[in-house]
């Protein structure tokens, strides 16, 4: 049916009774409209890549190569919102490629949603929401409450050491963080995760069997917790004011470089270590968990 | 009643009796713990007790999933609802027998359309993924068999309901994956 129905096209076009058609079905893409510098761009994609770039223009631009099972892209926009989107023929959710760069203005807050497709973005200082379900996401998210979520795909996030407020999870893709503040949280399962934090007032981590590396200076009255079920925990936080520290794993070691930190065995009887210490005025609180896995605590 | 600012810790006294005469208690304690110890090994059981603490737990957990998904609360809040939640009586034991019911039901829901979901997704997807998922699977039941072993360990009650708590999120993150939200 489908490919009755594209040789059908191909045989408007050769006629050229349908120019329209056929500069459509040409394998790319090229469209810009005007924008709201602080508007909200909505990108979907299944397949390929969304490469979204921030500009100083008040448009956005769509180009792109297309695979022949991408029927088109659609750019809409209304009320300072636009939306892209890759259009597969009906039940094509397999296959069709499209290779999308998006240029928005850099203030806009740019949501993606990708299955297979890989994703970057750059130069975006709004609020990003950017998911995919096996692509990698390469992402600088500088705006606040902005989010990274992917199932099996890695995610690189670097952030712009301003403090804000970023969510990032995967389930057996890994994580890297650069250059994030303020408030964080992340969630893998099977994927490890390595964090570098600057001044960090709250982090939030959970992982169940990867491993969890966390480099943060954690500002006055910060809050940090992380647990895991079976991946090895390392945390190195840089306090001026002091940590108050709550440390604890039922059967893994804990380990580290703390001047007053001395582990001691939860029961005489069972397994168990348990770390609780502070230093300096033990303003920042910080607790970590774990089943098996072994934690490592430094403090310089 | 008369209240007197203390200047010195020397005006404070030595010994402050309990409430309530606490030696039956111990003395009950001591007594079965030597009636233990005269059991043989081979005769020596686990006992019941165990089973019923892994089974509060379960239950525990069942509450805390139900207020984690449907109220939304943060961890430290959820705990503290568990807790008080706690059954300690047959009304309460029954309540959250039926929300564990609930709970399992809807898990198992969850885990037989990860699956249809699974079996959508190309190959070495297919395989990273259910390889996670039965490292979350894995991960509650070594949490649930040491909470057999030590069913009062409140670490291992936070671990079981967090764990509980994500392996709902992360079915449910699996299951709607790839949705065209747009």
């Amino acid at each position: 049916m489908r490919e009755s129905g594209i040789r059908s096209l191909w045989a408007l076009c050769a006629l050229g009774a349908l120019p329209l058609a056929c500069a459509a079905n040409e394998g790319s893409v090229d469209r810009k409209v005007n924008a709201d510098p602080k508007g909200e761009v909505l990108i979907s994609n299944v397949s390929g890549t969304i490469d979204v770039r921030g500009w100083d223009r008040n448009e956005i631009q769509v180009t792109g190569q297309l695979d022949e099972d991408v029927e088109r892209v659609d750019v809409e926009t209304s009320g300072g919102r636009t939306v892209i989107k890759v259009i597969l023929p009906r039940g094509g959710h397999d296959g069709g490629d499209a290779m999308l760069e998006v240029q928005v203005p850099s203030g806009s807050s740019v949501e993606v949603s990708a299955v297979s497709a890989d994703v970057s973005s750059k130069g975006v200082t709004g609020t990003q929401r950017l998911k995919s379900v096996s692509g990698e996401i390469t992402a600088e998210v500088s705006g606040d409450d902005s989010e990274v979520r992917s199932v099996s795909g890695d995610i690189t996030v670097h952030g712009n050491g301003k403090p804000g407020s970023l969510r990032v999870s995967s389930v057996s893709g890994s994580l890297d963080l650069t250059n994030g503040a303020g408030k964080l949280d992340v969630v893998t399962v099977s994927g490890d995760a390595r964090v570098h934090m600057g001044d960090s007032s709250e982090i939030n981590a959970r992982t169940t069997s990867g491993e969890f590396e966390l480099h943060a200076r954690l500002l006055k009255d910060a809050r940090v917790s992380v647990e895991g079920v079976s991946g090895d925990l390392t945390l190195d936080l840089g306090n001026s004011a002091g940590l108050a520290l709550e440390i604890e794993s039922f059967s893994g070691d804990i380990s580290g470089c703390l001047a007053d930190g001395k582990v001691e065995q939860v029961s005489k009887y069972g397994p168990g270590t348990r770390l609780n210490s502070r230093t300096g005025d033990g303003s920042a609180r910080v607790r970590a968990k774990t089943l098996s896995g072994d934690i490592e605590i430094c403090d310089r | 009643m008369t209240t007197r600012r203390v200047k010195d810790l020397a005006e404070l006294p030595r010994d402050i009796p309990p409430a309530r005469d606490l030696w039956p208690a111990i003395a009950e304690a001591i007594r079965a713990d030597l009636a233990m110890k005269a059991v043989p090994d081979s005769r020596r059981r686990v006992g019941w007790w165990p089973a019923v603490g892994l089974a509060a737990s379960v239950a525990l957990v069942a509450v805390g999933v139900f207020i984690g998904k449907n109220f939304k609360q943060d961890q430290d809040q959820a705990l503290a609802a568990i807790h008080t939640a706690a059954p300690d009586n047959d009304a309460g034991m029954i309540k959250a027998s039926l929300r564990q019911a609930e709970y399992e039901k809807q898990r198992d829901q969850l885990w037989t359309e990860v699956q249809a979901k699974l079996n959508t997704m190309p190959p070495a997807e297919r395989e990273k993924v259910g390889a996670s998922l039965a490292t979350l699977k894995k991960s509650i039941k070594d949490i649930e068999d040491a909470l057999g072993r030590d069913p009062a360990n409140a670490l291992l009650q936070e671990l079981l309901v967090n764990s509980s708590q994500e392996e709902m999120r992360v079915l449910t993150t699996v299951r709607d994956s790839g949705r065209q939200e747009l």
